[in-house]
């Protein structure tokens, strides 16, 4: 199909105001919302997909991290937490949070389905209930375990570190098609396998028929009584955010996708639209992760592989997921700890260093996300509950334990209080037996949920099983908001998962 | 009336002491002020100096120049807490003066085994708040550093040349700020998707990369 044959307008295709009608429209081009808009459009509905970003094409990508996260990360990739500071992030482009994640996608392990099920009053969101619409999500992307050809050295020795201590271990399953192993998830994929949302879902949206503006920030729910009849906001600049024309969009649905720590904040500025229950922005929770390093003795060539490629579930009960991990140098090099020319030493081992990372449940640390008095940026609150804690120094230990049974030399724990550099297990029982702050960690969460969380009691969640919000009729919400607690795994597929059976939903006449 | 003098002397120093007597850098800068570019300066050279495992120092890496093309393209609270951290390190030692003679210089002015003392008390601190500001700060250093490509290439790090695949999505979406009608792509130029084929580790660095790019 030409640009002719499909629906869609960047920044400089505006020159007046914008009026559209549509059965839904859907707010955020992200995992969720892309999901969303194509699953309408496929059952013949109109759709109007929002996204406040640009398209990026492969000419617009930055290879220098910080850059790259100025340019397609809000508050310039460097928004943080108040209470507990940690890192988070949220992208603003087509296809949101997939066009700069490593394409992790792992169900959410039977033991958290159960445990939603039973405390949060959601009787059909069990494992058979959830696996069609996974299902039907992974055959769209390809998603399949990474290929033995692009793991790489960095990849292949968290490997033979769980061998060797017979620790569970696995090939990631990633949406991916052809991968060559450059490593660049994060600053979007070159090589164009990433089966990122612009380049999967959004265009099968726009094929349909979907009508998709980009560059349009929406800034208000529209409410008639008590049905939510469509949205209104601006067309903004990419960058700068300088708004001009007025966008209203009229709906019979509106299905919020923003992202969970935007979808409270348009609900907060919309005049607390949703919030009977006192949820709307409250139960925030993050992944927290940390990260380590390890030297070997030989070249371990980080730079090639699939940026995430393996990971161990084993630990999943314990609270944590195992990873490896790489990103652009200018980020990873931010951990190394020293100054001068020791760490001018210590970065010179880059070349034969490898990256492992831990990603912790931490139901008991909790946050919040408010609307700030000007502007659609969120106030973000997080506190990390002392008893979630020992979570990050089990999981250092462990990754290690790994790293020392794969054959290195030194480990790098990047922890306030440890040596900073680990030469064998005994050393590194210190990461088992000293009693840790969190501020002695540096910590970085990019999952973030639960603040527009979903209930069988409606006066204890914002949304139920389905997506549909309990004070207000045709208001969906399709993001990771929803999810009643963390998944303990990587949180796309899930959220896709939701987001594929609220589409469902909606189409039925829902 | 001799409170009065003593203030206007206090407050001549402290104008004195911030604004004055930095020294102009070498080329112009979008948003780094002189005071600024001089204490980005003197912190890289400190955290990276010359010699070691990695040849280029701080200051071959051009750091002011890295922090000031971030800080132009920082959003505006964050571009001012950027402001707010230089200024705060570069005139601590007013407060918490570096060891040695003249430590009570600002940080700029200080000799560079001052500055890394400086630098190293901040980092080691038992107090949080004190370690995170000098966290910030070396987390824009050391962006910068390895935003240089000449360090990238001693590493091995330097991003592959690849040629990138075109896809129906390519004759859609323009480039950032161009509109559709600018988009010459047609059918006839789409290539068939990635096959998989892993990237050599010998294969040949992005142009931007190679030795000798600007």
């Amino acid at each position: 199909m030409s640009a002719a044959d499909v629906d869609l307008r960047v920044f400089a295709d505006y020159d007046r105001d914008v009026r559209e009608e549509a059965d839904v429209v859907v707010v955020g081009s992200g995992p969720c919302g892309a999901v969303v808009a194509k699953e309408l459009t496929d059952a013949g509905q109109r759709v109007v997909l929002l996204e406040e970003g640009p398209p990026f094409t492969p000419a617009d990508y930055e290879l220098d991290g910080p850059f790259s996260m100025a340019r397609n990360m809000r508050e310039g990739g460097l928004r943080t937490t108040l209470g507990t500071v940690i890192p988070t992030m949220q992208a603003i482009c087509l296809g949101g949070g997939s066009l700069v994640n490593s394409a992790i996608c792992v169900r959410a392990p039977d033991f958290v389905l159960d445990r939603w099920c039973s405390d949060f009053e959601l009787p059909h969101t069990r494992r058979a209930d959830l696996d069609p619409h996974y299902d039907a999500v992974g055959a769209f992307l390809g998603i399949a375990p990474t290929p033995e050809n692009v793991l790489g050295q960095r990849n292949l020795l968290f490997k033979k570190g769980c061998d060797a201590l017979g620790i569970p271990s696995e090939p990631i399953s990633r949406n991916v098609r052809g991968c060559r192993g450059s490593g660049e998830c994060f600053t979007g994929c070159r090589s164009r396998a990433k089966q990122s949302m612009d380049v999967s879902y959004v265009p099968a949206a726009l094929r349909g028929g979907a009508k998709v503006l980009t560059s349009v920030r929406v800034e208000q729910v529209l409410v008639e009584g008590r049905r939510a009849t469509g949205i209104a906001g601006r067309v903004v600049q990419p960058f700068s955010g300088k708004p001009s024309f007025e966008v209203r969009v009229r709906a019979r649905r509106v299905v919020l996708a923003a992202g969970c720590m935007a979808t409270p904040v348009l609900l907060q500025k919309s005049g607390d639209l949703a919030n009977g229950s006192g949820q709307v922005g409250a139960n925030l929770q993050f992944h927290p992760g940390v990260a380590i390093v390890g030297v070997f003795p030989e070249l371990v060539h980080p730079q090639f592989g699939a940026t995430q490629g393996y990971q161990s579930l084993h630990f999943l009960r314990n609270g944590f997921k195992l990873e490896t991990l790489w990103a652009p140098p200018a980020v990873l090099a931010v951990r190394m700890p020293g100054a001068g020319l020791a760490l001018k030493q210590r970065l010179a081992l880059a070349p034969h260093s490898a990256v492992w990372d831990a990603i912790a449940s931490c139901n008991r640390s909790l946050g919040s996300v408010r609307a700030r008095r000007r502007g659609l940026d969120p106030k973000l609150t997080w506190n990390f509950h002392p008893d979630d804690v020992p979570i990050l120094a089990h999981a250092l230990h462990t990754l290690a334990r790994i790293f020392f049974a794969a054959g290195a030399k030194v480990v790098i724990p990047g922890v306030h209080g440890v040596p900073e550099e680990l030469h064998s297990l005994a050393e590194a029982e210190i990461l088992r037996t000293r009693r840790f702050r969190a501020s002695e960690f540096v910590t970085a969460s990019n999952h973030a949920f639960c603040t527009t969380r979903m209930h069988g009691d409606p006066r204890r969640g914002v949304v139920d099983e389905l997506g549909r919000c309990h004070d207000l009729d045709g208001l969906y919400i399709a993001d990771t908001g929803v999810f009643p607690q963390c998944p303990s795994v990587n949180p796309m597929w899930t959220g896709m998962a939701l987001a594929h059976r609220t589409a469902q939903h909606i189409a039925a006449g829902g | 009336m001799w409170i009065s003098l003593l203030g206007v002397v206090a407050l001549g120093y402290a104008v004195s002491r911030v604004l004055l007597g930095y020294p102009r850098p070498p080329r112009q800068m979008a948003v780094l002020a002189r005071s600024e570019a001089a204490f980005v300066a003197g912190a890289a050279e400190a955290t990276f100096p010359a010699g070691g495992g990695i040849p280029p120092s701080g200051l071959d890496a051009d750091l002011p120049g890295y922090t000031d093309r971030l800080m132009a393209a920082a959003q505006p609270r964050m571009r001012l807490l950027m402001h707010l951290l230089f200024f705060l390190i570069e005139h601590a030692t007013l407060f918490f003066p570096a060891p040695g003679r003249g430590g009570r210089r600002r940080f700029s002015e200080l000799d560079l085994e001052q500055r890394a003392a400086v630098l190293e008390g901040w980092r080691t601190s038992r107090l949080f708040p004190r370690r995170l500001v000098f966290a910030s700060l070396r987390a824009i250093l050391t962006m910068g550093y390895f935003g240089y490509p000449a360090v990238l290439r001693q590493l091995g790090l330097a991003p592959y040349e690849i040629r990138t695949p075109i896809c129906e999505v390519d004759l859609w979406y323009p480039r950032i700020g161009a509109s559709r009608a600018s988009i010459r792509l047609t059918p006839a130029d789409l290539t068939p998707p990635s096959d998989g084929t892993p990237i050599p580790l010998d294969a040949p660095l992005h142009p931007a990369y190679r030795e000798g790019a600007a």
